[in-house]
Parts: C-alpha cells; sequence; structure tokens
C-alpha cells in the first residue's frame, strides 16, 4: 500500500538459524525477495542488521539502510537467543521461591533417566541451581483452601540471599497455586517491592493449570531466558532505531502465532521452541493453492529434520521439552529428529547401517566439503547417487569433491559390508529416508491420522531431495515443493497471526457443569486476550478467540485436549461437547467409551485468542505451456530407488520453469538453494504460484491445474 | 530363502521399535491407575510366530523378559486351538509369569491364515483379587492368599468376547478400574497388530521371515562382543535378603557362580538359598529378568533388544531356591529380589570388569497406602513412588543418578506429580527432597536419596510395606563408601510412633498420622579424597554434601 510520500511499504521475515540468517522481503507489487546471511551468535542482531543493509543496497535503486528502514511497515523476527541460552545453559542467574519441603522438584524431574540401561547417562543441570532454590511455609491444599499461611518474612531472607548473589531473575511457584494465587502475588509483591529490579515470573501468571512439575519447569525456564530474551530486544530494537526504523517489530512464539516484543519480554519461555514454528503455517499457504485444506510440512535441513501435521490450521500441542526440561506451553507438534544432510553413517557392531543422529553439522561438515571431514554423511551419499551437482552446490558457491565423498562411503560402509561404494550410498539414501518417515508417523499416525490423506509441503535445502522415497515409504501421492522451500520458515513469518494462550484448571463434571462460573473464566480469558491484541493495535473486528477444553473419562489420568464446538457454551449444550470428546478421544487412542455412559471429567479449560494480521498473498501467474524443455540443461547419472540402478535422466534449471509446465520422472531440478529429485514413478507440474507439484504418475486427479484440463 | 537386504534389515529394525513403542504410548495415555500411566509399571512387546522376541518396549526392565518365555508357552498349550481374533490373558506365576499383579495381554496376528507374529501388553494392574486391596500380602504363604491366578485364558476367541469368562476374572478383582486397564491393554494390542500386518503386507512374508533372523544374528553378535571382553573365569557372588515377612530376624542369600566361556556367559544360582515361607520368593522369570538387566548395564546400551541378545545368556535357578520357589508358595515379593541378585552379580563381576560395574543401587523400600478419599467418597490405592527411588550406584568416571529408584526400574518409574498424588489421595505431602550426604561417598559419589513426608488423610487407612534396605545399606566400591539405610515409620496423632517392618501390613492407621521415608543413596566408587575439588565446593554450596562430610570424608580443605 503506498504511503502518504507515495512510497511501496516494505515487509520483511527474519528467521536466525544455526548457520544462516534468512531474509524474505515484500513489497506490494513486486516480486518478493530472499536473501541470506552468516549468523553472528555472539550477537544475532548484527546479522539481522547486516542483512537489512544488504537489502537496501539490492534495491532499485540502491537505498542507504536508513531510507530502506524508514519504508519498512512490519519486521517479522524469530529468534533462538531463548533456545540457545537454554541449550549452553547461558540463561540468567535465577532463584526460585516455592514451598517449604519442595525445592528439589525442578532438578528430581520426577526421577527419570531417559536412557534405562546407560549407567553413563546424566542427569541435567537444572536452570536453578540448589542454594538458589529456597523452600518458604506456607500452604494450600488441593482446592485452594489455605491450610499454613505465608511466611512473608521467609520470602524476604529469600530475596536478601538472590540480592547478596547476584541473581537477575526469580521464579515464584507454589504447589496448589492453580487453584488459588493468593499466596503467589503476596510473594510477587514483595519481590517486587523489594528487588524491583530482578525478572520475574510467578506460576499462577505464567500458567494457572494443575501438575506441579509441569507449572515449576515452565515458570523457571521463564525466568531464566527472560532477561537473555530482554538483553536481546534492547539490543534490536536500538539498532533499528539507529537506522530509522518507525514500523511495527513482532516476534515469533512456539504456538505457530507472533507477539509484540513488550509481551515477549513478559512470557520469554513462548519463544524456547519458536525456531521451526513459522514453517507449518506457510506450508498450508503452498497446499490451499491446490485446494487442500490439509498438509504435512517437513524441513530438512544440515542437522534436523521437522515434521508438522497442518489440519485447517498447525496442529498444536500442550507440552513439550528443551534439553529434557519440561515447557507445559502450547506449542505446535513439530517432530524434530537427527537426520539432516550433515547427518553421519556408520556400521554399528551388529554390522547394522546407522544414519545420525550424529551429525558433521557445517565443521567439518560433510567429506565432500574438503574441509577436513573424513566420515561419510548423507550429503555425501546424496552426490554419489547423483542427486548433487558437484559444480551447482548452493548455486555454484560451493565446489563439492565427489571422490573425497566416495573415500569416505567406502571406508566406513562399503568396504565393512562388502558391496559397491553406489550400493551403500543408496543404502545411507534409504535408511536416512525411513528415519525421516518415521519422524512424519509420529506426527500422524501416533496421532490417530493417516499420511496419506495429506499432501506434503517439503521444505529446507536437503528436503526435496528425499521427498519422494520419504513419500513412497507412507504411500503419500501429492508432494508439494514451494519456490521458497529453503527459507520457508522467513516466508511463514509473514503470513503469522497474532497468538496469545490462556489456561485456567476447572475440574468439574461434564454433565453437572455450572456454566456460569465456568463462563466467568473464559471470559476472563477472553477479555485477557483481547486486552493483549487491543495492545497490539488489533481492532475487535480482526479478533477471534477459541475455547478448547482438556478432558477424560472418570478416573483416567491424562485428558485430551478438544475444540469446543461454537456455541455449545452458550446453549449450555453437554452433548455436543461430549461427542466432540468421545470422537477425538477414540480417533487418538483407537475407542471411546460413548456407549459405556462412563463420567467425563473437566480439568482444564484453554482459550487462544487471534488477532488477524494482513497476510502476505503470493502472486499468481497464468500457465503456459506444457513443454519444459527451454529449460533443461543437460542429463546425467541419477539413482533411482525403484529399479535400485543409475539411468540418465535430464537436469533442468528450476529458475527457468513456468507455470504449467510438466516433467516426468526420473528427473532433477535445480534451484539456486535447493535441489529437486523427481524419482521415476513421479511426474511433476509447476503450478500458478511457481510451486512444483510432485504427484504419483497417474494421479493427475490430485493437481488442481491437471483436474482442470481434464475438465475440459 | 529370501536374499537378505542389510539396508533393508536397518528398516525392519526400526519399524519393530515404532510398533512397540506406540503401543506403549497408547497405554500410557488411555489407562486409568497412576501405576501404569504416571509411574509406567508396564511393557510392550513384539514377538514372532514362535513367540521369540523381535522388540519391546521396557518401561519397567523387570517386566521385559519375562513375556517371550510366557508367549511360548502359551503357544504350546493352546497348540492348533489359535485363531484369528483370539485375545489371551495371563499372569499365573507357575506358569512363567513373574508377579501376580503383572497382567498381561497376549494376541496372536494372523496374515490371512498364517500365524505370523504375537503382540503382547504386560502391566501392574491395581488390583488382582487374594487376600489385600492392591495386591502385597506380606503374611501370604500359599499363593491363593496373594491372588486370583490366570494360567492362559481366552477372553476373546476368533474376535467374540467370552462373556462368562470376562465377568468370571473381573468378579474377582477389587477396584472396576483393572478391566478399564486391560481393555486398554487390549487397545495397544490392536495397535501393534494393525502396523505387523501393515508391514508384512508391504515386504511380504517371506522377506519379514528372513530378515528377522539376520536381526537376532545382529544382536547376538553384539552381545557376544561384549561377553567376549570379558576375562574368561568362574566368579562368585553373593547378596543379602532380610525378613521373610514371619520370622523376626530371617535372613537369606542369593549366591551366583558366573561362568565366562569365550562369547558365552552362564549364570548358576544353584548355591542360593532355599525358599521361604512367606512371600518373599522370586519366580524363575522374574529372577531371570533380573539376571538380564544387571548384565545389561555392564555392556553397550545400544544394543537392539531382541532374541539374539539373549540367546547367549545361560541361567540356572534350581526350583526350591528363594529365586525360584516351587508351587505353591507366595511369590508376591518375587521382582523386589532383583536388587540383592544385581548385589550378587555386582561383587562377582567388578574384579574383573572394575570400569563396567557400577556401586550398589538402593534397594527398595515401598509403601501403599489404600483408604477412603472422604471428600471425595471414593477409594485410592496409591503406591507411594515418589518415596521410594533412592539414588543409584557410582561408577568408575560417573556419579551415581540422585532420586533414580531400584535398579530394576532404572529411572523408568516416575514420581507421582505432586499435585495430582493430592488429587487422588486425600493425603498432604509436607517435603520430598534430596538428603544430604546420602549418596556414598567416593571419588565418584553415589546418587542422593530421598526423604518423603506427607500427612495421611483417610481415617482407617491400610498400609503395606515391603522391601528391603533397612539392614543393609547400599555398598561402596573400591575405596568408596555405603550409602545410609532406607526407613519407613509413621507418628499418629497421640504421638505413638510406629517403624513398620519391611514386609508388614498395618491396619486402621488413623487420619493425622504422619508419614516419613528415607530412601537411601547409591554407593559411592574409590577413594573419596580424589574427587574433585571444584565440584566438592559445589556440592557443599548446594547441600548435596554437608561441610563437615566433605572436610571429614573428602578431605576438603577450606
Amino acid at each position: 500500500m503506498p504511503d502518504a510520500g507515495g512510497y511501496e511499504k516494505f515487509k520483511v521475515g527474519i528467521d536466525v538459524g544455526g548457520t544462516f540468517t534468512d531474509f524474505f522481503l515484500t513489497v506490494n507489487g513486486g516480486a518478493p525477495q530472499i536473501h541470506k546471511v552468516l549468523s553472528t551468535p555472539g550477537d544475532p542482531s548484527v546479522a539481522v542488521m547486516q542483512g537489512l543493509k544488504d537489502l537496501a543496497a539490492m534495491q532499485q535503486p540502491a537505498m542507504t539502510a536508513t531510507e530502506f528502514a524508514g519504508r519498512i511497515e512490519t519486521i517479522v523476527h524469530g529468534t533462538t537467543v531463548t533456545t540457545n541460552a537454554t541449550l549452553t545453559r547461558q540463561g540468567a542467574k535465577s532463584g526460585l521461591i516455592t514451598t517449604a519441603g519442595l525445592r528439589d522438584a525442578l532438578e528430581m524431574r520426577r526421577g527419570i533417566r531417559e536412557e534405562q540401561y546407560d549407567n553413563r547417562y546424566t542427569n541435567v543441570d537444572p536452570v536453578v541451581p540448589r542454594y538458589l532454590r529456597v523452600g518458604v511455609e506456607g500452604r494450600l491444599d488441593r482446592s485452594g483452601r489455605e491450610v499454613v499461611p505465608l511466611n512473608l518474612d521467609q520470602v524476604r531472607a529469600a530475596v536478601e540471599l538472590f540480592k547478596a548473589e547476584g541473581v537477575k531473575a526469580i521464579a515464584i511457584c507454589f504447589i496448589n497455586s492453580f487453584a488459588n494465587p493468593d499466596h503467589e502475588k503476596a510473594a510477587a509483591d514483595l519481590v517486587r517491592a523489594e528487588y524491583p529490579d530482578a525478572y520475574l515470573t510467578v506460576s499462577s501468571d505464567l500458567l494457572p493449570s494443575i501438575r506441579f512439575y509441569e507449572r515449576l519447569s515452565t515458570t523457571a525456564l521463564n525466568s531464566y531466558v527472560g532477561p537473555i530474551l530482554e538483553h536481546y530486544l534492547d539490543q534490536l530494537q536500538g539498532r533499528l532505531n539507529e537506522v530509522g526504523f518507525g514500523g511495527i517489530l513482532l516476534i515469533m512464539q512456539s504456538n505457530g502465532g507472533v507477539m509484540s516484543p513488550e509481551i515477549a519480554r513478559q512470557g520469554a519461555a513462548k519463544t524456547l521452541l519458536s525456531g521451526p514454528a513459522a514453517g507449518p503455517g506457510a506450508g498450508l499457504v503452498y497446499a490451499k493453492a491446490q485446494d487442500q485444506t490439509s498438509c504435512i510440512v517437513v524441513d530438512m535441513g544440515g542437522t534436523s529434520f521437522e515434521a508438522a501435521l497442518v489440519i485447517d490450521g498447525p496442529v498444536m500441542v500442550n507440552h513439550g521439552e528443551i534439553d529434557r526440561l519440561r515447557i507445559a506451553l502450547p506449542m505446535l507438534g513439530i517432530h524434530t529428529i537427527g537426520a539432516g544432510g550433515g547427518s553421519i553413517g556408520r556400521i554399528d557392531q551388529g554390522g547394522l547401517l546407522r544414519v545420525g543422529p550424529q551429525s558433521a553439522a557445517s565443521d567439518p561438515g560433510p567429506a565432500c566439503y574438503g574441509k577436513g571431514g573424513a566420515l561419510p554423511t548423507t550429503t555425501d551419499a546424496n552426490l554419489v547417487l547423483g542427486y548433487l551437482d558437484p559444480e551447482y552446490f548452493a548455486g555454484g558457491k560451493i565446489a563439492l569433491d565427489v571422490e573425497a565423498s566416495r573415500r569416505a562411503i567406502a571406508e566406513h560402509i562399503a568396504v565393512p559390508l562388502g558391496i559397491s561404494v553406489e550400493k551403500a550410498a543408496a543404502g545411507m539414501y534409504r535408511v536416512a529416508c525411513n528415519n525421516m518417515a518415521q519422524g512424519v508417523r509420529e506426527v500422524t499416525i501416533k496421532r490417530g491420522f493417516d499420511p496419506r490423506e495429506f499432501p506434503v509441503v517439503v521444505a529446507g535445502g536437503a528436503g526435496p531431495i528425499h521427498s519422494c522415497l520419504i513419500c513412497q515409504e507412507l504411500g503419500i501421492p501429492l508432494q508439494i515443493v514451494p519456490r521458497e522451500s529453503s527459507i520457508l520458515c522467513a516466508v511463514g513469518m509473514l503470513m503469522s497471526d497474532l497468538k496469545h494462550d490462556f489456561v485456567r484448571t476447572f475440574v468439574a463434571w461434564l454433565d453437572k457443569l455450572d456454566y456460569v462460573a465456568l463462563n466467568a473464566v473464559v471470559d476472563e480469558m477472553k477479555g485477557e486476550g483481547a486486552q493483549m491484541l487491543k495492545a497490539e493495535h488489533i481492532p475487535p473486528a480482526r479478533q477471534e478467540h477459541f475455547v478448547k477444553f482438556d478432558c477424560r473419562y472418570h478416573k483416567q489420568y491424562h485428558e485430551v485436549s478438544f475444540v469446543i464446538p461454537a456455541n455449545a457454551l452458550a446453549a449450555h449444550d453437554a452433548g455436543a461437547i461430549a461427542s466432540a470428546f468421545h470422537s477425538e478421544h477414540n480417533r487418538l487412542y483407537g475407542y471411546s467409551l460413548e456407549e459405556l455412559g462412563t463420567g467425563i471429567e473437566i480439568v482444564n479449560v484453554r482459550v487462544q485468542s487471534i488477532g488477524r494480521v494482513k497476510k502476505l498473498t503470493a502472486d499468481q501467474s497464468k500457465a503456459r505451456s506444457k513443454s519444459a524443455r527451454h529449460a533443461k540443461k543437460g542429463d546425467r547419472q541419477i539413482y533411482l530407488p525403484e529399479s535400485e540402478s543409475f539411468v540418465l535422466s535430464p537436469v533442468y534449471d528450476g529458475s527457468q520453469l513456468q507455470p504449467g509446465n510438466r516433467i516426468t520422472g526420473p528427473a532433477m531440478i535445480e534451484e539456486a538453494t535447493t535441489a529437486i529429485f523427481v524419482s521415476r514413478d513421479f511426474e511433476c507440474a509447476v503450478d500458478t504460484l511457481g510451486s512444483f507439484i510432485i504427484f504419483t504418475r497417474g494421479r493427475e486427479d490430485l493437481v488442481k491445474s491437471l483436474r482442470k484440463d481434464a475438465h475440459r | 530363502m529370501t536374499a537378505v537386504d542389510p539396508i533393508l534389515a536397518s528398516v525392519y529394525a526400526r519399524l519393530f521399535k515404532s510398533i512397540t513403542d506406540e503401543m506403549s504410548l497408547s497405554v500410557e495415555k488411555t489407562a486409568r491407575s497412576p501405576i501404569l500411566c504416571e509411574a509406567k509399571d508396564f511393557v510392550t512387546g513384539l514377538y514372532d510366530a514362535d513367540g521369540k522376541m523381535l522388540e519391546q518396549t521396557e518401561n519397567l526392565p523387570i517386566l521385559a523378559f519375562s513375556l517371550a518365555p510366557v508367549c511360548k508357552y502359551i503357544k504350546d498349550y493352546f497348540g492348533n486351538d489359535i485363531h484369528p481374533g483370539d485375545v489371551i490373558f495371563h499372569n499365573d506365576v507357575f506358569s512363567l509369569g513373574n508377579q501376580n499383579n503383572d497382567v498381561a495381554v497376549y494376541k496372536p496376528v494372523f496374515s490371512g491364515e498364517t500365524l505370523v507374529g504375537w503382540v503382547a501388553v504386560k502391566g501392574h494392574q491395581a488390583d488382582i483379587g487374594g487376600n489385600v486391596r492392591g495386591g502385597y500380602n506380606p503374611n501370604a504363604k500359599e499363593v491363593w492368599q496373594e491372588a486370583l491366578r490366570i494360567p492362559p485364558v481366552k477372553v476373546y476367541e476368533c474376535g467374540k468376547i467370552r462373556k462368562d469368562v470376562w465377568e468370571l476374572i473381573f468378579a474377582n478383582i477389587r477396584l472396576d478400574i483393572v478391566e478399564h486397564d486391560m481393555r486398554a491393554q487390549m487397545g495397544a494390542c490392536n495397535v501393534g497388530e494393525r502396523r505387523l500386518l501393515g508391514i508384512i503386507e508391504k515386504y511380504g512374508l517371506e522377506s519379514y521371515n528372513a530378515h528377522k533372523q539376520y536381526l537376532f544374528d545382529a544382536s547376538r553378535k553384539m552381545i557376544e562382543a561384549e561377553i567376549a571382553q570379558i576375562p574368561d573365569g568362574t566368579y562368585a557372588g553373593e547378596g543379602m535378603v532380610y525378613f521373610d515377612g514371619h520370622h523376626e530376624g530371617s535372613k537369606f542369600t542369593i549366591r551366583v557362580e558366573i561362568t565366562v566361556a569365550g562369547n558365552s556367559i552362564t549364570f548358576d544360582y544353584s548355591k542360593t538359598d532355599r525358599q521361604t515361607d512367606g512371600f518373599v520368593n522370586g519366580t524363575f522369570t522374574s529372577s531371570a529378568s533380573a539376571t538380564i538387566l544387571t548384565l545389561l548395564q555392564m555392556v553397550n546400551p545400544g544394543i537392539p533388544h531382541n532374541e539374539g541378545m539373549v540367546e547367549p545368556i545361560k541361567i540356572t535357578i534350581p526350583e526350591g531356591t528363594i529365586l525360584n520357589a516351587s508351587y505353591p508358595k507366595a511369590t508376591t515379593f518375587g521382582n523386589h529380589l532383583c536388587p540383592p541378585n544385581a548385589d550378587a552379580i555386582i561383587r562377582a563381576l567388578a574384579p574383573v570388569i572394575p570400569d563396567r560395574v557400577t556401586a550398589g543401587w538402593n534397594n527398595l523400600l515401598c509403601s501403599l497406602t489404600t483408604g477412603l478419599d472422604a471428600e471425595k467418597n471414593e477409594p485410592y490405592v496409591d503406591i507411594g513412588f515418589m518415596g521410594l527411588k533412592g539414588g543409584s550406584g557410582a561408577m568408575n568416571g560417573t556419579d551415581g543418578y540422585d532420586h533414580i529408584g531400584m535398579i530394576d526400574a532404572s529411572g523408568g518409574v516416575l514420581d507421582q506429580d505432586y499435585e495430582m498424588f493430592e488429587q487422588m489421595t486425600p493425603h498432604l505431602l509436607e517435603k520430598h527432597e534430596y538428603i544430604t550426604d546420602s549418596g556414598g561417598a567416593g571419588c565418584w559419589r553415589g546418587g542422593l536419596g530421598v526423604e518423603t513426608r506427607f500427612t495421611i488423610g483417610s481415617e482407617d487407612t491400610q498400609l503395606v510395606t515391603f522391601g528391603d534396605g533397612d539392614f543393609e545399606p547400599a555398598f561402596g566400591l573400591f575405596g568408596g563408601h555405603d550409602s545410609i539405610l532406607n526407613i519407613i515409620e509413621l507418628t499418629y496423632p497421640d504421638g505413638t510412633k510406629i517403624v513398620p517392618k519391611n514386609k508388614d501390613l498395618i491396619t486402621g492407621v488413623p487420619k493425622g498420622t504422619r508419614y516419613r521415608q528415607i530412601a537411601g543413596g547409591g554407593g559411592g566408587y574409590g577413594d573419596p579424597k580424589k574427587r574433585d575439588r571444584e565440584i566438592l565446593r559445589r556440592e557443599v554450596r548446594n547441600g548435596m554434601i554437608s561441610a563437615k562430610v566433605a572436610c571429614e570424608v573428602y578431605g576438603l580443605e577450606g
């Protein structure tokens, strides 16, 4: 939209990754621009500013950073500073005030050792050391009734200790505070009065729901990373102000939504698993261009592979983990496994081939990088199999050494198994694909969904080389590879709504529900959401609030989370709520107890408040001719898993392919940041967004444009 | 014979593991008893047509190696009378069951008319009939005072429920959640069945058969390579069991002779003491399971667990010993003979593989409270998982794990969440914290134990204790020190103090009684004076080790 001066306004999505910081720039009426710079882990905002400067210079005509920044309307920013601070235990020095007698729960993690047979497997360091975990007198019972009054003198003494020890962040979490926050509020008031500079997290503010360890762990993590995120945002906002940025800055959250920096400062833990969170929403946009409302989004990078399920919107879960520490905040159900281009292949003691989770990362990297790596990686296998062009990796910026790959595979895989290098490489490829297919199973079959019913949106530089075999393994007939697949998260950031999650424990029988009390709780959460969205400049017309219940059958221990049908609360329609619960339970676990008439208990009530933002809309182009001949670069020998042999296959320049063009497998399509392998049993058509639609031969019916052709 | 493709074999290995994991998730999320869904006291398994183990998910290792022998037993028992749609229950300890409460569901998997495998789930049920609610009866002398015996019995035949049999079983069990939990176990078997059939449909039966044998061979090679690293010879060790539930001061010795010859290993328990006339007796499967899991902690933890892995391990336990009671002896305590059995094995092998063994682990001492939650007017049963989990023994190069629990669970059994504990029982939790100095001192210290205190919230409460570790603490190795003893004690509202015996049944415990439990730590390894000083100072600061012990035992200056 032109502003008063008649200029086009920019929007920028910025995704800070481990190796690269990705930029996706849009301007109304023009083609989007993609840019990547090397990340600067010491201070990630340095890379952010460098990238913006580069983008300014890339404009026609070139701009100064200040000119450019002045025209940016919105920056959506995904940051992993909290993630990295936790993984490396570089968070703020933190103190915990908790219930007397229970101060070790944080470190005990309920007494789990994840590796049962490995006596060398040690516990993880807690984010608050024991001497800074202070138990104070004061006790509420399971219904929130006071048993012992809070001892404020002990709270004060704790604060004195924290001051003396230079603690920067404080967490408060008392048992049963989900039922009554009074003790926590009183302790918090005292902390604020006595030590206003400390970053404070109160469990009943952040997460007023039952299960002590989960609430405690989440609260402590929030404090641990709070000052880190504050410091980072100070730096970033300072630098942006310096260059005259006056637009809106939004921060990516683990739940796939965005939030203002002010709200992020309060709930820093909400960014802990936000790294891949923008991908699934973006995937859906490309799927929608194919008239699909659901999809599986997979993203394969250098060290990890992420899979997520999207049904109308990304599927949410109510908790997750970082470095074996629990986070009980709603987040996208993204499953991550250690499989990427850098995953190392090896033969175990029993003679079985394994690939990953160990990774050669970027240093020393795969053997073919020639940077000293001697172990065979997935990238090495891909090179031997012909999926990568040694002359055209990363658009020709990195030359690959095929002989180094062959040597590594020969020594570590082929010779020990007594097979050829090609067969060994094919084996690594197959095992890697099988591992990734398992990752897709985690988010589909394990949650009661059939993967064959969903198209797969493929992202990440290495994703589209493997997706055909992954899809064959799972019987999935349709893949979508967006043009922007290598920076899908940065794209997704410009498509994300503002999103805030709330939860209250509200234990009640569904058939004896006090709707007045329940609606009061729901309205309170909605009110909070509306207020936050208002502060983020979202008018009521663009606000939406969804209600979810966590329910269980009588005497069950775990809950099932599901969306309450619209109007069920207003209409006091317990029957509609019950049938939504039965069907979700049945879908997840293969049965329901509907026929037995077992009682249903509500445990938690949740509200998700969404502020709709104006989405990036991808430009559609007109379809051209079917022929792709103009884009053909040449031929090379490529390994086909279907026939287990090498076949001379055409290679196309992806940048030359246009909507409507069709390619029959086997073929390679090369782009500057990715390579796409269309295997023998597949075909590819370019859709009007420019995405590569790869489908099982004979299944034209799945592809929108081809379906239309068929109608004519 | 189909040619074996080593690559496809890796794929099969991954698929089998994913099946048992999925089955496990299904039970965890749908069961009702906290013993299953919080403490995960269950295992899931996948077996071939002959009952050979393809893969297991072993939340509680002591149960894990008791599924396959029963699978073979059931197959022989029914002979040709096994059909698609059959579902078989089993718990009987005199037909290879490990513990009465651990009830298994077995389901044969048919591809068309051909039996291609079995899926099974075994879980610890909240009640199994017998004299005492919850199943632990320290006064029992015979199996009938302990439990309902379930020899192999079909509850579904050709897909049709045998309503009469079903009702007979559940008419003899107190809590209705057991019926629901058995349904959850059956549901998980359905999940496993669907997945196995999907794989066979995709790759073909011949390929499945050829590759499973390849996987057995791979695991066998791995374990053989590990055994070969243990010097040949015969090594003896002992572990002690204190109190049989009946005779004050009674104690029993588990004696093992381990013979290593090349790549095979034999555990011979012939010199072990005779069985008791109480419930402190093992069954062959519970004892053999204990032997296997202890050995597995001394070898590469990455070996896939299947039939091939257990093949080179030979175990001899004569009937009539405390580790293999004869009919109709009481045996509910049998799983908990794992800690002294492990002690015997560790002591035997420590001199020859000093870098692979740990010092002694804290032995289990457990309590189970039952009563009426008056506020809800509902009965409750609680196994005090959070209270029983002590520390593990240290090993060369690694400290023991704090608050991990007995060796037969190895960190697989979780504490009740504190708030869920107070929702599910009328008790009020007062303390659950590490105990300073409870880890046996050493260059590598033992894992810390915990102290648990709560106020009992029901009138006329019944408390059962079972366990050990209150006479002999976890032992140190190579100059490392022992840990501290387990304790359970009750203080009634009138001030009366009661210290239950380690196998005891106390009734009529009044509301307001204070419960206190100490779970000791693990043993230390090596000379405490050699412990890293920086770590030591940090531990003093954190109160894991007191300043006094740091100075006097560890020799920390300043």
